[in-house]
């Protein structure tokens, strides 16, 4: 009998999610895109070679198979062990070393895997003290989390096009003569200390560094110390120690608040330090049961960032505007003492009454959770802004609870302007450049590349061929700190070490030994400066304490101290704030705001091809920036709105013009953002990069300069004419109308705290069956056919099954590269994501509800759910996707041969297949034909012969590119079906370990792994810790204990796949008070709409006053 | 005009056909699956180390050199600096040592051959079998009486699974593992196995996920 598969339970008008404004206009273009199994181009055929020309190849290479034969002798391989046995060595097993991921005021402390010898994955060190802390029951917890920048920095590790020649004038010289040419520099300014030598540096907290710098200031006493970061983190610093007269830091304690407000800090996406950010904002959120409490966040803000995402209400101002936010809420909160900083700061002028009426609600909020509520201002605002969250705080008596300060030494650099102020002097002789990357970055207005050249010789030591490198003398490829010694303090102060996994690769030099050399100190290689000042730092036995600090990672007991602090000086403070008024954007005077990328941050990962394919967390783009601006903007201008091609996106291109200065790039619709704001990703538009981040967006520093650095005015915007294609991740695998994400408000759980099943849709009832069986209105729907799993899994030991926590999920996207540095998945390219052919095995959905202006924003990570009964292996032809007993749904390489059935029939759209051997070939070449083309006069063909495993990759990628694979996972080819496996080789080698462990305790039959032995890549990178994985067998498992919550739910659970992933629904906490208060979150009102009230037709008896809609209608 | 045999010639083809593709599909059957092309591979070493010498006559347990099979995936071939332990006082100078005294002494890896070798898919893990009752002999065969060494078994998909779907006669006490010529079935009653396999709680584990990853 022919199965008809059956209806979905939803209407057929409208949709309730929308993702794209294409789909919230419904077009008859958009509802054939949305038809269709594959997006237009991912399944056809459009390669310009023909069907005659295709069996031409063919024979050819049947052919030349045929005088392959030969090669069916069985090759010899070799095994080579070691001739003099390393001490403590097994190959096969990997060995973790404990080191750190220095960044601008800090450190991630990490654990990171070598497997023989080659770091892989990169973890946080979970022994860390910052690490440590007490989870909601009060229990001590650890914690492993990480960014996307530390997960991602092993693939710039090894990137083939780092810089890897010591040159001069653009030549290359060998490694002696460079080190060489630093002796001549440091004896060439000994006798004038240091006349004309001027140093340039980027930000870090390396104690050894410091002393370095002390050390060389005395030598060299007249030489100068500058420092530039395009993107400056250290305000909340400035801030701090202007407001309390001495040098101390901010550091804030979100677990402990009930009430946030964010002053244009996205502390969750784009501030320093986000992974804790993100693990204190989650634990505030974390709720079990539905009498528990959970932190409310306020969020004021210009652009749709993360944390606008994840608050409760958000207030959409021009980022100008957010002074006058901070005006008023000072005003509100600060006493009689705050009057004449309150006067200062009220220069900026009074925001719109309805506005100010969210600020009024907003600060007796505030108020009324004193000592329990926190203001940030975020890294665009200026100093002034700071400086008025602090007086707020104080005022809140917030200090010591929610924001803590700790000592800081104070800043001793002068900045980029001083030091191009004294190159245009002609003050400096010789520049020394250590990292950073001017010519590319510099405000437009200071005109570095012009400064630069009136220094007579730079030195320049840096880790990319970059547009600074072009224009140094001399320039020496810096080691990766993976390949480095040196140390760092972690953003508790807490001494770290950073120590080498490998040799550097390239011979380059750390910061620290170049530094010792053009000093001409004697000591100068990096691990001896280290221990030097470690042996300042710390106490006791040295070597001793060496030992244990490279083993755990820490010091011990070195966290900043944090003083007793003075009252804040309002009078100081007040005198400090300067504001002018704020002018109002309109549409021929815009507004820019610059902004740190989610990928790129400032540039300094253009060239890494995880973090340039890793979508936007708000647009959803790949590979590029573009120009976002507001709908209602894009109306007013009377730009064309984007068009939806095949998987990629046609938007229109503009010219945004600033002061005599413009960029060209493509428009995107952002819903959310200030009206009458332009906003530009920082980072991309690299002239001089590698072959990864050429050609990607542009380059918005081009309309930077040091007045306005993130905030400008008067800008002007018109159409070119042109178009652009954009590759996003959006719009693809659209979920339309189903209760995908659940949630609710607080009181509304507390009233119902099974909201979430009271969202489940209706299962379908079958039309096939006519036989007497079935009982008409049967209760529990049956599938078809008995699952084989449900026999099968009895005598399975453990059944794994994982439970993400929406409410936990700040969608920071830190799982996704996880998941593709452990799963050895391969980046595909701007073209190829523009065909919906990226191959992540986890992403982030993200869908907007309610209107284009002030929409609410929803994340939720997907991947393969590991359905019990699961729609794609009833289709494979050759069950190359199946289960195993313990509920994982495998995928078998070897035998899949390429139909996508598999991908068609699931409900998920998790699936993903290698059109291309993305491994083996260079994105530019995937089209490529290997058998007719001719590289440098040897054909493809030859060089395949000889190396088939390089397939056309240039030697020194591939030779690369092979050290950064997992050896545990299998390296995928093309034509094959992929998705996630639970992380299948972790689970394997937990099962085995606790197998030799129960042999080695003398209890054999012990084999149960325990609970949190096996982590997923994703969960240990989470630092949200929303994702939890184990045996759900184990009814006391952590797993098991997360699905028994009223909250959790099964996404689509009417086609009764059963999935083993489960999520827990999203509660919200908005205020009732507040003017701009939902009384249900914008989703759940839409899905009422549509479905009817979920909670009326239970008969719980109450929400009477919203509509009654029959459910299931339509 | 055709002779008359003619006539006959479609059912000659096709029996021709029959006998010709019944014989080439035996014969792929046979000659190219690994029981007959990789049994016996016995290639020439670098050093001709005989393992009768070492483990039936001298005794030395198997995991003195194979040291990482109780804890890695992969069972080492020992370091020369291992071989040297005894080798500087036996043979002290025995030029078929040359090799071996040269690597321990600059470091240099001598190249063996490698003779028992699986897929890059497959994902094999010694420790987990010799921890688990699964003696060095299942696979490698008499390994101990072999001069030269030579493949015994064919490694096979179904070699495997023939094990994975009856685990319980091919387990042994854990220190017997490395006595490769202690046959169970002489030694222990049947009731041995099947307490085994219970009290250990051996799973047959035919899962794709068990081996391939």
């Amino acid at each position: 009998m022919k199965t008809i598969p059956p209806p979905c339970p939803e209407p057929e008008s409208g949709p309730k999610y929308w993702r794209s404004l294409d789909q919230m206009a419904d077009t008859p273009e958009f509802r054939q895109w949305v038809e269709r199994e594959f997006p237009a181009g991912a399944s056809e055929w459009t390669d310009p070679v023909s069907r005659r020309h295709f069996v031409q190849i063919m024979s050819a290479s049947f052919l030349l198979a045929g005088l392959g034969l030969a090669g069916c002798r069985r090759p010899e391989e070799k095994v080579m062990p070691f001739g003099k046995q390393p001490e403590n060595y097994i190959h096969g097993l990997p060995e973790y070393y404990a080191t750190a991921m220095p960044t601008r005021s800090g450190a991630v402390p990490l654990l990171v895997k070598s497997s023989d010898g080659r770091p892989t994955k990169i973890e946080g060190n979970s022994a860390h003290p910052a690490n440590q802390f007490l989870d909601s029951e009060g229990k001590p917890r650890k914690h492993s989390g990480t960014d996307h920048f530390a997960q991602a920095s092993i693939l710039s590790l090894y990137d083939p096009d780092r810089a890897h020649r010591f040159t001069k004038g653009g030549n290359e010289i060998n490694r002696q003569l460079a080190l060489d040419s630093l002796e001549d520099l440091s004896k060439k300014f000994t006798p004038t200390a240091g006349e004309g030598l001027a140093f340039l540096l980027q930000r870090n907290s390396s104690p050894s560094r410091a002393r370095l710098q002390a050390l060389i200031s005395q030598k060299f006493a007249k030489a100068r110390w500058y420092v530039h970061e395009p993107i400056e983190l250290n305000l909340p610093q400035q801030a701090a120690s202007l407001a309390f007269g001495k040098p101390v830091t901010p550091s804030y304690r979100l677990e402990r608040a009930k009430v946030i407000v964010s002053l244009d800090c996205d502390f969750i996406g784009t501030e320093e330090n986000t992974a804790q950010f993100a693990r204190d904002f989650a634990a505030g959120r974390k709720i079990s049961k539905s009498t528990d409490s959970m932190s409310r966040l306020y969020a004021i803000e210009a652009l749709m960032t993360l944390t606008g995402a994840n608050a409760d209400h958000r207030l959409r101002l021009p980022g100008s505007a957010v002074v006058q936010a901070a005006a008023l809420l000072a005003e509100k909160l600060l006493g009689a003492e705050g009057a004449a900083l309150v006067a200062a700061a009220k220069n900026a002028g009074p925001l719109s009454e309805k506005q100010g009426a969210w600020i009024s609600k907003c600060a007796e909020d505030l108020l009324k959770n004193k000592g329990a509520s926190v203001v940030l201002a975020g890294h665009r605002q200026p100093l002034s802004v700071h400086l008025l969250a602090h007086a707020i705080n104080s005022a809140l008596g917030s200090v010591g609870t929610t924001v803590t300060f700790q000592d800081a030494s104070p800043d001793k650099l002068a900045s980029l302007a001083d030091l191009v102020k004294a190159l245009n002097g002609g003050t400096v002789d010789t520049l020394v450049i250590v990292g950073a990357n001017p010519a590319y970055d510099a405000p437009a207005d200071l005109a570095w590349v012009d400064a630069q050249h009136k220094a007579r010789t730079v030195f320049r030591l840096g880790y990319e061929q970059d547009e600074t490198a072009a224009l140094c003398d001399y320039q020496y490829p810096a080691a990766h700190y993976l390949e480095s010694w040196g140390d760092a303090r972690t953003f508790d102060g807490t001494l770290v070490p950073v120590q080498p996994l490998i040799e550097p690769l390239f011979g380059g030099l750390t910061e620290l030994e170049f530094l010792a050399r053009v000093a001409g100190l004697e000591q100068n290689r990096a691990y001896d400066i280290v221990r030097e000042t470690f042996k300042g730092l710390a106490g006791g036995d040295f070597e001793e304490g060496w030992k244990k600090f490279l083993h755990d990672g820490f010091l011990a007991n070195s966290a900043a101290k944090q003083p007793a602090l003075a009252p804040i000086n309002f009078s100081v403070v007040a005198e400090a704030i300067s504001v002018s008024a704020v002018a109002v954007p309109t549409r021929d005077s815009l507004e820019i705001v610059f902004q740190r990328d989610h990928s790129l941050d400032d540039g300094r990962w253009n060239n890494n091809g995880w973090l340039q394919e890793l979508p936007d967390p708000i647009t959803k783009v790949t590979w590029e920036n573009v120009i976002l601006l507001s709908p209602k903007t894009l109306a007013d201008l009377g730009l064309a709105a984007q068009d939806h091609i095949s998987g990629k996106s046609v938007v229109p291109r503009a010219r945004l013009e600033v002061g005599g200065r413009a960029i060209e790039g493509p428009v995107w619709i952002q819903p959310g953002l200030a009206d009458n704001t332009a906003v530009l990703a920082l980072g991309y538009g690299r002239k001089r990069t590698g072959r990864i981040g050429h050609g990607s967006g542009y380059d918005a520093y081009a309309l930077r300069t040091s007045a306005a650095p993130f905030v400008a005015s008067g800008a002007k915007l018109t159409a070119t004419g042109e178009t652009h294609d954009v590759s996003t991740t959006q719009n693809h695998w659209l979920m339309e109308g189903r209760p995908i994400i659940r949630e609710a408000n607080l009181s509304e759980y507390q009233k119902r705290p099974d909201f979430a099943k009271a969202l489940n849709l209706e299962v379908p009832v079958f039309p096939v069956s006519s036989e007497p069986t079935q009982k008409a209105g049967a209760e529990e729907p049956k599938p078809l056919y008995p699952n084989p799993l449900d026999e099968a899994k009895k005598t399975a030991l453990h059944h794994w099954g994982m439970v993400i926590d929406l409410n936990a999920c700040v969608g920071c996207a830190a799982c996704m590269i996880a998941c593709q540095s452990e799963n050895n998945i391969p980046i595909v390219g701007k073209r190829m994501v523009g065909k919906s052919r990226e191959l992540h095995w986890i992403r982030i959905d993200r869908y907007f509800t309610g209107g284009v202006d002030e929409p609410q924003m929803i994340n939720q990570p997907m991947l393969c759910q590991h359905c019990e009964a699961a729609p794609c292996e009833s289709v494979c032809p050759v069950n190359a996707t199946t289960h195993d007993q313990e509920g994982l749904n495998v995928m078998i390489y070897n035998r899949c041969v390429g139909t996508r059935y598999c991908s068609n029939n699931c409900p998920y759209k998790v699936r993903r297949f290698n059109y291309f051997d993305y491994n083996r070939r260079p994105l530019d070449q995937l089209y490529r034909s290997p058998i007719l083309m001719s590289t440098e006069g040897e054909w493809e063909l030859k060089r395949w012969f000889k190396n088939r495993d390089r397939g056309s990759r240039p030697e020194d990628e591939w030779e690369l590119l092979k050290l950064v694979k997992n050896p545990d996972v299998s390296v995928r080819m093309r034509g094959v079906m992929e998705k996630c496996s639970f992380c299948l080789q972790r689970i394997e080698q937990g099962k085995i370990a606790q197998k030799i462990k129960a042999t080695n305790s003398g209890e054999m039959g012990n084999v149960e792994v325990p609970d949190g032995a096996i982590q997923t890549a994703c969960q240990q990178a989470c630092p949200a810790e929303a994702i939890t994985f184990g045996n759900v067998k184990d009814p006391h498992s952590s797993v098991s204990k997360l699905k028994a919550q009223d909250r959790n739910y099964s996404v689509l659970e009417f086609l009764l796949t059963k999935p083993r992933l489960t999520y827990l629904a999203r509660v919200r906490n908005p205020n009732p008070e507040m003017p701009d208060y939902q009384q249900m979150p914008l989703s759940l009102k839409e899905f009422s709409e549509k479905n009817g009230n979920p909670f009326e037709s239970h008969g719980e008896g109450h929400g009477e006053s919203e509509p009654h809609v029959e459910k299931g209608a339509r | 005009m055709f002779p008359k045999w003619t006539n006959r010639l479609p059912l000659m083809i096709v029996i021709g056909f029959l006998l010709v593709g019944t014989a080439v599909t035996a014969g792929v059957w046979y000659y190219c699956t690994p029981k007959y092309a990789n049994v016996g591979y016995q290639p020439i070493q670098p050093v001709a180390f005989p393992h009768s010498v070492h483990v039936d006559q001298v005794g030395i347990d198997c995991r003195y050199c194979h040291s990482a099979v109780e804890k890695s995936w992969y069972s080492n071939v020992p370091a020369s600096t291992t071989c040297m332990n005894c080798h500087n006082q036996v043979l002290k100078d025995d030029p078929r040592l040359a090799l071996v005294r040269e690597s321990a002494q600059n470091g240099k890896a001598i190249p063996w051959v490698q003779i028992h070798k699986l897929p890059d898919y497959v994902y094999f893990n010694h420790s987990v079998h010799v921890n688990r009752g699964i003696s060095c002999v299942h696979c490698h065969g008499n390994i101990d009486k072999m001069v030269e060494v030579q493949q015994a078994k064919p490694l096979s998909m179904t070699f495997c699974l023939d094990c994975h779907r009856n685990p319980a006669p091919n387990l042994r006490p854990l220190d017997k593992i490395t006595q490769l010529d202690w046959n169970p079935h002489q030694h222990l009653p049947q009731g041995w196995f099947t307490n085994a396999m219970a009290s250990w709680r051996v799973e047959s584990l035919q899962n794709c996920s068990t081996c391939h990853r």
